[in-house]
């Protein structure tokens, strides 16, 4: 493998990492059910935010597919990961 | 004849350095200032239910949004932009896990050599553990690899466990398959070199993907080589880097850079090698 075909692939593959980043970070988000005050709401939560609350089982996903919060909206996040 | 490259003669000054440099990525994973920026994922292995952790662990997320059936856009980019700017290099000098297996390697045991296959067994767990588990069965499975990480057991359970025994609370013990794991790791780091690296890291087995397409890579110049063999023994994880400078399972950590004549230097995409004959090979 010679230098520019190296150069090549690196410059692709920083690329593409950039790209799934910016992604993450700016525009992807998930539909999380919720509960509020007993009632179901849903919520849009940015990667990010699902990320803190994925390192919390403060998410889980059911039989049925769907993406639970596992607090209600307004309490607190659970503290610790549940593994 | 490779002339030694600005990264090369860089790694000549700072390899003695190499422990004092993971102790200082120390500060940056352990948040000495009590930050949790859970939100962003760091590109090392440290399990984020660890009392000080700044930062979530990929592998960790991988996993959770596996669990979740999510596309991890944030933890994948990372990797991929990480693995291509520096391969394994990472391992070797700012993870911190890798970082106390080195410590732990520094106790006057004998070392055992694990066979060169073993390095495989990395896909195994990422592919198993990390991804189709999690997918799958979700993270209530027992081989869900939070479930089994050593390093979650260390770095989280342990510390919890004390602090609820302080706290007179009762304590929640980690399953018996995490407790054993930790007990063998604790035991074998100080008879095998990074037993985890080499034999189980899943990070490590996505980052040494990129160890051959890295914009920093291990040069070796067929010209200065002697063929004296002294970097079979430099490298204590039994890899020839005359033979496979960017082997899958070379954690980077540079020592076979210290052979005499010149022969292995860290070497960048950038640089163009200067050659009479350009016998370098960056494989």
């Amino acid at each position: 493998m010679n230098s520019n075909t190296k150069i090549l692939i690196f410059g692709l593959l920083v690329l593409l990492g950039a790209a799934l980043l910016v992604y993450g970070v700016l525009f992807h988000s998930t539909t999380v059910s919720a509960q509020q005050e007993g009632k179901p709401v849903l919520l849009a939560k940015s990667e990010p935010a699902l990320m803190k609350d994925a390192s919390v089982s403060g998410v889980k996903r059911d039989e049925s597919g769907k993406i639970k919060q596992t607090y209600e909206v307004g309490e607190k996040a659970p503290e610790a990961c549940s593994t | 004849m490779v002339d030694k490259n600005k990264a090369g003669k860089l790694t000549s000054k700072i390899i003695g350095w190499r422990i004092w440099i993971q102790a200082a990525f120390l500060i940056v994973w352990l948040g000495p200032a009590g930050l949790r920026l859970h939100t962003v994922c760091s590109p090392v292995f440290h399990c984020y239910a660890c009392p000080l952790a700044t930062f979530a662990c990929p592998i960790g997320v991988i996993a959770q949004f596996g669990a979740l059936h999510v596309f991890p856009f944030i933890a994948v980019g990372l990797l991929i932009a990480v693995g291509a700017l520096f391969g394994t290099l990472i391992c070797g000098w700012a993870c911190p896990f890798g970082f106390l297996q080195d410590l732990a390697a520094k106790v006057p045991t004998p070392k055992f050599d694990l066979p060169k296959v073993t390095g495989y067994l990395r896909y195994v767990v990422l592919i198993g553990t990390v991804l189709a588990v999690p997918y799958f069965f979700g993270e209530e499975h027992p081989l869900f690899v939070c479930r089994v990480c050593p390093a979650g057991a260390l770095e989280a359970a342990v510390p919890t466990m004390a602090g609820q025994a302080i706290a007179g609370e009762d304590i929640v013990w980690p399953s018996v398959i995490k407790l054993t794991i930790l007990a063998l790791f604790l035991i074998a780091i100080f008879f095998i070199r990074r037993p985890w690296c080499r034999l189980l890291c899943p990070l490590g087995a996505i980052f040494s993907l990129f160890n051959r397409v890295s914009a920093f890579f291990l040069r070796f110049d067929t010209d200065e080589c002697t063929h004296c063999e002294r970097c079979h023994k430099l490298c204590e994880y039994g890899i020839e880097p005359e033979k496979t400078p960017n082997d899958l399972r070379c954690i980077r950590c540079l020592e076979c850079t210290k052979c005499s004549p010149d022969a292995l230097n860290l070497g960048s995409i950038f640089e163009q090698a200067k050659s009479d004959g350009d016998k370098s090979v960056n494989i």
